[in-house]
């Protein structure tokens, strides 16, 4: 209740701010959506019953805009978990755009999968099914887009305070299976929070070209690791002085990264790809030597993809790598890891029913998932969605969640 | 008298060359003179689009457009107001004189807040589910087709010729077109399509002509698709030209930022 109360004192004090002499109308947009997904194996459980309501407010003119996104989601047991998407505030010149508050900032070429869009951090609740606008946290940042000319920009972001993933609670069916040598029989959170210090801000950087020809960004960013690194502690059972289990210790460490991203039409393609190069990497390792099973190491991410448009089907094969580099065959993690994703939509009558099949493919564990998805939209801003996530494998980013199988349907109704 | 019988002969003879420079108008020098005739430099209207099924049922989308004609390539931005699932996207396309050179076309979604380059639609799909196709849609140069003038007759008020367009490219969409030109406003007033099969497919009719500025322009049409018996009306409204649109309009960062 206290975020609503918030949220609607800075309402209406925008709604002041503009007051004054600005003809520019408050937009109230959002949608409604029921969502219940069924597991496919036995005993069939509801592997989501949710309700949502989201809404969006803006109001902008030449000079200023505001924009809010409050949701909410309901659960069948009656319980109610309110949060604000984004809360900003824009300030537009010539030259400049600065948004300030809280906001989603996206960057990268790449579909379903994440390279250089590296400035908000994921909610994996529900892994990576919600709609990409649900996993993408908002962080609250100052955002500076400076335009030198209608071609080239320059955009600069410092985030005060880090936001990092949200991993399922323990429990969840999407909870990631971590494998260890020995039980865990600990676990300590205490330096898994960073301070609100200055000292520990993000900084981002991006100048984008935008021509007729190509779409290019040259990015760095000083930031958090978002995962946290696992340090690992043998525990000695003092009655055999040998190991008896592990304490785990999640901790987030600086990471930096510099990379790119562009996209090009070629003959009917579109050919796009980003990749970065990241410094100081915590892996975890078998070596004994280690501190905290831990060694630092540099890696690239990577990937190229090709779009296509035939008729009214739509095309589109993505691979993604990432290589780990002066590898140590005692890293508990490939030195490569290959990736492939592929998607296949089509609309069919006028658009009131649309198609899409879009697969993720691990090579290294050969497993995937799978999402066949039909919508029908009987009338405007009303649709109908029912799809299945079939996992395949049995390890992997993928294949761990091998008995998640699910049929659901969504209706959603925007306004 | 004598004065009276040689102004007859004159006129005579003046009609004589007046009718004669129409009837050796053909149908390329006619098909030249539309794409040729004076249009605005820039411009923006709100676009409403109607679609209606066999059974009467409607849907409508609402979008704002401004173009601008830089003599080599056109810029047209798109920002989608209605309905509600598709509010605030915008869709952004280069089209090149050169019809060697494919259209750049780039998409913004606001729910994945990113401007997606995308790869250019096949000119003979629908435009978003309407009756019209991209290529429908956009100004056609007269050298990709062969042109036959048929004959002259009035059709909406206006004082037409008939020609008759056959495409050079054998895999184009429609066997043939037979356009109704209006001769005083190098205007389209009526337009039949005709598929692979030489059946008619669609019909295209102009409702309404209006004048902004210098130029005479089309305000309501409908595209009837005769064969689904499903028609597409379009109204343009509130159409400003000629303002000295800046060029920022047609760039990334307006797509994101919307109207």
């Amino acid at each position: 209740m206290k975020a609503i109360k918030i949220f609607m004192a800075l309402l209406f004090v925008s709604q002041m701010t503009f007051a004054q002499d600005d003809e520019s109308k408050l937009e109230i947009n959002g949608y409604g959506r029921t969502y219940l997904g069924v597991l496919a194996n036995e005993p069939q459980n509801y592997s989501i019953f949710q309700n949502t309501v989201n809404m969006e407010f803006k109001k902008q003119n030449d000079k200023i805009g505001f924009y809010a996104n409050p949701y909410v989601y309901q659960y069948p047991k009656g319980d109610l978990q309110f949060g604000l998407r984004e809360m900003y505030i824009d300030l537009f010149s010539d030259k400049l755009d600065v948004r300030i508050g809280k906001q989603q900032i996206i960057w990268g070429q790449a579909d379903g999968v994440f390279i250089t869009d590296i400035v908000s951090p994921k909610d994996l609740t529900e892994f990576l099914l919600r709609d990409f606008s649900e996993i993408r946290i908002g962080v609250t940042a100052a955002n500076l887009n400076y335009y030198f000319n209608d071609e080239n920009s320059l955009q600069l972001v410092w985030i005060p305070a880090f936001q990092s993933t949200i991993f399922p609670e323990e429990g969840s069916i999407w909870k990631p299976k971590m494998q260890f040598p020995l039980p865990v029989i600990e676990q300590d959170f205490t330096k898994e929070s960073i301070p609100l210090k200055l000292e520990n801000s993000e900084f981002f950087a991006k100048y984008s070209l935008n021509a007729a020809s190509i779409d290019l960004s040259l990015m760095g960013g000083y930031t958090w690791d978002d995962d946290p690194a696992m340090h690992i502690n043998k525990i000695i059972d003092p009655a055999t002085m040998h190991p008896k289990g592990i304490k785990l210790t999640p901790e987030h460490h600086r990471l930096s990264l510099a990379g790119m991203s562009f996209s090009t039409s070629v003959m009917d393609f579109v050919l796009r790809g980003e990749g970065a190069y990241y410094f100081d990497k915590h892996f975890n390792t078998q070596d004994p030597s280690a501190t905290d099973a831990l060694i630092e190491k540099d890696y690239i991410n990577y990937v190229i993809g090709l779009d296509k448009t035939i008729g009214d089907w739509r095309l589109s094969g993505q691979f993604i790598q990432q290589v780990i580099m002066d590898y140590d065959d005692l890293i508990m993690q490939d030195q490569y890891q290959n990736l492939a994703t592929f998607l296949l939509s089509k609309s069919l009558f006028r658009e009131k029913v649309r198609l899409e099949w879009f697969t993720y493919y691990g090579f290294n564990n050969e497993d995937a998932l799978s999402r066949i998805r039909v919508f029908y939209m009987p009338y405007d801003a009303l649709s109908f969605e029912l799809g299945t996530n079939i996992f395949i494998g049995d390890k992997g980013m993928f294949g761990q969640y091998n008995n998640n199988d699910m049929i659901y349907t969504r209706v959603k109704y925007n306004f | 008298m004598k004065k009276m019988k040689l102004i007859l002969i004159g006129m005579a003879f003046l009609s004589f060359i007046s009718l004669n420079s129409i009837s050796a108008q053909t149908g390329k020098e006619i098909a030249f003179k539309v794409y040729n005739r004076p249009t605005a430099k820039d411009g923006e209207s709100d676009m409403k689009m109607t679609l209606i099924n066999k059974k009467g049922g409607k849907r409508v989308r609402n979008i704002h457009q401004f173009y601008k004609d830089y003599g080599s390539v056109e810029k047209k931005i798109l920002f989608f107001k209605s309905p509600a699932d598709v509010k605030n996207t915008s869709f952004m396309n280069w089209s090149y004189d050169d019809a060697n050179k494919d259209d750049d076309q780039w998409l913004y979604l606001p729910a994945l807040k990113k401007v997606k380059r995308i790869s250019s639609s096949s000119k003979d799909n629908e435009f978003m589910g309407s009756d019209f196709t991209y290529a429908d849609m956009e100004k056609r140069h007269p050298d990709e087709d062969v042109h036959k003038l048929l004959k002259s007759e009035n059709m909406g008020g206006e004082n037409c010729w008939v020609v008759e367009a056959t495409p050079k490219d054998q895999d184009d969409m429609y066997a043939k077109k037979i356009a109704w030109i209006s001769k005083s406003k190098l205007l389209p007033m009526k337009m039949d399509y005709y598929d692979e099969d030489g059946e008619l497919l669609k019909t295209l009719t102009i409702n309404k002509i209006e004048k902004i500025g210098k130029y005479w322009v089309i305000a309501d049409e409908t595209m009837h698709n005769v064969q689904k018996n499903h028609k597409t009306v379009i109204l343009i409204s509130n159409m400003k030209v000629d303002q000295g649109l800046n060029d920022s309009k047609f760039t990334q960062r307006a797509m994101k930022k919307g109207l």
